[in-house]
């Protein structure tokens, strides 16, 4: 770890410490005793129990493999369209029970929104893109849309770049850009989680920066979930940190915390990578 | 050798680092090769064929728009002239080898083209007499005489061919059938036939002024011989003569029905004789040139059916009155409905073919082949002749002239398709006998002077009729099926949909046709309500069901697995289905009510409400059939390639969407079916292909009928069914055969227009919604 990385961590724990509201919850999304079979014999998820804080940056981190993804895609439910999925155990978010039947799961996906790996961004106009969400929930005022298509995309930080070519195809954006169009239209409809599955994986350094200036700032809003593979990222982002091996989770702790003292041999190896 | 073994220690095999694992075998380098080259002339071959058929094709159907060939070079002509005299009238055998021609003084005299002799016939019916007036009715072998002291005489003449050592020679044979006794001399004679009875019409010329009597006789058929021709009785028309305008010319048709007597001012009479007895009535007056300032017509004559008249002005006007029935009128009267262009001086002759609608006329120095029913000129040219005479042979293979000094001269005609052309196939066309133009297709008929109506316009409707009712049926349910299966199904379900409509797709379509025909056809001929109120019930019950069922809490969803909701759909849509049938007949007694002739009462009739309502026919063979029928051929076709297409929309869109808390059909219907949507266009082009292609089907449930109109109760007759059903009637290289290799041009045509612009579409569609 080279300083810099090490004054910026500290920069913004500074910083964003503070802007966490007062009451926010300490076990806004509850996982208890969650495991989880892609078929009976192919466990990925075992037994994992954990507490997401509301308004922070939580970042699932582990090698390839350990369920750190699977977990995430089950805070909205996006595994039910794979069959022959099965599950035990309980996740609440905010108290409601996720696998209750009598639940929508439309709903849920709109209370819980999802960032995918690989940006794809529909076959439309940036701008019917990012009011998408608004307008599969039937909301299609005109004075409303192009506020929301305003204030999303700047809360994407995509705005200056977009703002003359809003009725251009989505599909002539460059990478970053389009990542961050999936962040405006997650965040169009004022959804409460944010979940990133590897948001910059497919993205250059300076495109990375972007985001995660971004996803700082998003915290102050939303609760937010980053599954990553950087570690770098994790420390830079993050206010709690998860480590997943094996479909376990190992250890679960403040950002700092965990990277300056890891208390389990495991991630220690992880982390300094050893292994990985 | 030794470094590698050096480089890799402990593994060191000879046999493995031998230089020959760099060899490529022969075997390799050979199969290679040969696969390259076959796939290559496999490639060739394939667009060489393409080219081969179209060659093909083209070669068969351009003659249809080619004019006559006349070769004027290749005249044949007689060595010696004819004798001196004033020449009357020329009439010819069939192979125009023999031509007659007949002199003021009654002589006839032959004319032998292949040996360039002239005979001159011992045949003499005047016995002293003056021959004064004179008319050859080539199309039934006569000729009729009248002489200075009242006596009509009818000559039959005829040829005889005898075959010598394969050398034809042509023998000629003259016979007086008839002599009828008139006052007075005799100025003009014509004369038609009818079955066994014969009308003659004179003009006698006595002390009172001129008389004009009808000469009705007949022949008694015996057992043994053809029998004598006797006169049964006259009848007078002086009556209708002018008294200060001469008569010019007498004309009685072939079918002895009717006598027009045309007048120096130029005004026709047409008197039509009813029955088979003396009746006469003077039907119509008319004067075909009133509008221009020579009102005088030089020539008048049939052309081939003796129902339209060819007029010739002495300044050239060429003009064409038919018969027929105006709204307006009782009967038929003649109506002008051609203009042909004008002759550029007085026409000297006229001849109209034994074939067809065609005609010669011309000047003395110039010629013109003119094609009546569609107004055009086939063939225009001066000669190098003065021209006294004019003649089409019976085959139409050559003209036949005499000249001013005296030769016949013989020349080749080639025009095997004169009825042919771009407006016949494509234009409205004024047919004989009828009173407006129309497309019209009626290739064949009952009698020689029948023409051959050959518009393909109706064709080409009833190929967009037949293939709109088809896709008006198919591509919804296909759409949406393919919608379903891609979207909603329970993809254990999609394993065994697919197959099974991809099966469908192979039903041979005579099988389909045969059902349409056999079954379908009689079974909705009399539940045509049962049919509507299915249409409106089914889907109808789709829509209340899917409301009813997405209202419904989760706590009664949940009973039932997502993709296997049809399990509890279909039997609702099977009681519809039986429900609309039975419901039928109450609604057909309730609202198509008809009141019954017999009885006074009013009925439930579809079949004659429909109409008694539109005024269109209902017919027991019609679109709805083919276009459910049909629609059974081309949903399997549009229903497996837009399921594709479906499919193969990325997950990554479809899971976006649901992330983003769109539902289920809003992520079908806002996100795969745009971005699918090219292919879903390849699909119903596809299917349109089909339709349009569709033979069989078409062929056993259409009737066949060329009609043009949209009626859904009324049948059709496509291009494709039109080529099934009249390629076994056409003769190899007739205007026919040659006329439905253009249906077929027509049809490969609307085909490729469809899908370029389909393609131009496709790859538009393609570009807006490529995914990433």
């Amino acid at each position: 770890m080279t300083n810099t990385t090490a004054e910026n961590t500290t920069e913004e724990a500074v910083e964003t410490a503070p802007t966490t509201p007062e009451g926010a919850k300490l076990d806004y999304i509850k996982v208890e005793d969650f495991s989880f079979n892609y078929t009976p014999e192919v466990r990925v998820l075992d037994k994992i129990t954990m507490d997401i804080p509301e308004k922070q940056v939580t970042s699932f981190i582990g090698p390839s493999g350990c369920g750190k993804t699977t977990l995430l895609r089950n805070f909205n439910r996006m595994n039910d369209l794979i069959p022959g999925i099965t599950h035990e155990g309980t996740i609440h978010i905010d108290g409601q029970e996720i696998f209750d039947k009598k639940l929508e799961v439309i709903s849920l996906r709109k209370r819980i929104r999802m960032i995918f790996q690989k940006a794809n961004p529909f076959p439309k106009s940036i701008y019917e893109n990012v009011v998408y969400s608004l307008r599969v929930a039937g909301r299609n005022n005109k004075a409303l849309l192009d506020e929301v298509v305003e204030t999303s995309l700047r809360g994407a930080a995509l705005w200056d770049e977009v703002k003359d070519r809003l009725h251009d195809s989505a599909l002539g954006l460059s990478g970053g850009q389009m990542q961050r169009l999936s962040i405006a239209h997650a965040i169009a409809n004022q959804p409460e989680v944010l979940l990133m599955d590897e948001p910059c994986s497919a993205l250059d350094p300076i495109a990375t920066a972007k985001i995660e200036e971004l996803i700082c700032k998003l915290k102050n809003k939303f609760t937010v979930i980053i599954v990553t593979h950087n570690m770098q990222q994790a420390t830079r982002v993050s206010d709690q940190t998860a480590y997943f091996y094996l479909g376990k989770m190992i250890e679960m702790n403040a950002t700092q915390e965990i990277f300056r003292n890891p208390s389990c041999e495991e991630t220690e190896r992880y982390i300094s990578g050893k292994f990985g | 050798m030794e470094q590698p073994t050096e480089s890799s220690p402990g593994e060191g095999s000879e046999i493995i680092l031998d230089d020959s694992r760099f060899d490529v075998s022969r075997k390799v380098l050979l199969t290679d090769g040969f696969m390259t080259w076959f796939i290559k002339f496999g490639g060739v071959m394939v667009v060489a064929a393409v080219i081969g058929i179209f060659v093909f094709i083209t070669s068969q159907v351009l003659p249809l728009f080619k004019g006559a060939s006349v070769e004027l070079d290749a005249a044949t002509t007689t060595t010696e002239a004819l004798p001196k005299g004033n020449y009357l009238g020329i009439a010819a055998d069939e192979w125009m080898e023999k031509p007659l021609a007949i002199r003021d003084d009654g002589k006839f005299i032959y004319s032998d083209l292949v040996t360039g002799e002239v005979l001159e016939s011992e045949f003499d019916f005047l016995e002293g007499d003056k021959m004064t007036a004179l008319r050859i009715e080539s199309g039934e072998d006569l000729i009729v005489a009248g002489t200075e002291s009242g006596q009509v005489h009818l000559i039959e003449f005829s040829y005889s061919p005898t075959f010598k050592d394969g050398v034809r020679t042509v023998n000629e044979d003259l016979n007086l059938a008839f002599t009828g006794e008139f006052n007075g001399p005799v100025t003009k004679v014509s004369c038609g036939q009818s079955g066994d009875s014969r009308l003659i019409a004179v003009l006698t010329e006595t002390e009172e002024g001129p008389h004009l009597e009808l000469d009705l006789v007949q022949r008694k058929k015996s057992l043994i011989s053809a029998g004598d021709w006797k006169e049964v009785g006259k009848t007078d028309l002086t009556e209708t003569l002018r008294s200060d305008v001469a008569v010019q010319e007498i004309l009685v048709t072939n079918r002895a029905d009717a006598v027009l007597v045309v007048f120096e001012n130029g005004e026709i009479d047409y008197h039509f004789r009813s029955g088979s007895g003396l009746n006469t009535e003077l039907r119509q007056t008319f004067q075909p040139f009133a509008d221009l300032n020579e009102k005088k017509i030089k020539n008048a004559d049939f052309l081939l059916g003796d129902v339209s008249l060819v007029l010739t002005s002495p300044e050239g006007v060429n003009r064409l009155f038919s018969l027929y029935r105006s709204e307006e009128e009782p009967t038929r009267m003649f109506h002008q409905t051609k203009e042909f262009p004008a002759l550029p001086d007085t026409p000297a002759f006229y001849s109209p073919s034994f074939r067809n609608k065609a005609f010669l006329t011309g000047t003395s120095n110039t010629a013109t082949l003119r094609y009546a029913t569609t107004e055009t000129i086939r063939w225009e040219s001066e000669l190098p002749w003065e021209v006294t005479h004019a003649l089409i042979s019976r085959k139409s293979d050559s003209l036949l002239f005499l000249t001013e000094d005296r030769h016949f001269v013989r020349v080749p005609v080639d025009d095997p398709h004169p009825e042919a052309g771009i407006k016949a196939f494509f234009g409205k066309q004024l047919y004989e006998g009828s009173s407006e133009a129309k497309y019209e297709w009626q290739s064949t008929g009952g009698s020689d002077d029948f023409e051959a109506k050959l518009s393909l316009i109706p064709l080409i409707f009833g190929t967009l009729k037949g293939t709109f009712y088809a896709m008006l049926f198919a591509v919804p349910i296909a759409l949406f099926g393919a919608i379903y299966t891609a979207e909603f199904l329970d993809p254990k379900n999609k394993v065994f949909i697919k197959p099974a409509m991809e099966v469908m797709a192979s039903l041979p379509s005579v099988v389909l046709g045969f059902l349409a025909a056999l079954w379908l056809a009689p079974m909705i001929e009399d539940r045509v309500p049962s049919v509507l109120c299915i249409v409106v019930l089914v889907p109808l019950g789709a829509f209340l069901f899917g409301m009813l069922w997405s209202r419904q809490p989760r706590n009664i969803k949940k009973y039932v697995r997502e993709g296997y909701e049809f399990l509890y759909f279909a039997p609702i849509m099977l009681i519809l289905l039986f429900l609309g049938w039975q419901m039928g007949p109450l609604v057909e007694s309730l609202i198509f009510t008809v009141k019954d002739p017999n009885t006074g009462e009013r009925v439930g009739d579809f079949a004659r409400w429909w109409p008694s309502i539109t005024g269109t026919a209902y017919e027991q063979r019609n679109s709805l059939v083919v276009g459910f029928m049909m629609g059974f051929a081309v949903i399997p076709i549009v229903f497996t390639i837009a399921e594709d297409s479906l499919s193969n929309v990325p997950d990554t869109l479809r899971t976006g969407s649901l992330a983003l808390g769109a539902s289920r059909w809003q992520t079908a219907w806002r996100i795969v079916l745009p971005t699918a949507s090219a292919g879903i266009l390849s699909a119903i082009m596809i299917g349109l292909g089909r339709a349009v292609g569709e033979t069989m089907i078409v062929v056993m449930a259409t009737g066949n009928t060329p009609i043009m109109e949209w009626n859904i109760f009324s049948g059709m007759r496509t291009l494709s069914a039109n080529i099934a059903v009249e390629l076994p009637e056409a003769p190899h290289h007739g205007t026919l055969y040659r006329t439905l290799f253009l249906g077929a041009v027509v049809l490969f045509l609307m085909t490729f227009l469809v899908n370029t612009i389909a393609e131009v579409l496709r790859q538009h569609l393609r570009e807006k919604y490529k995914t990433v």
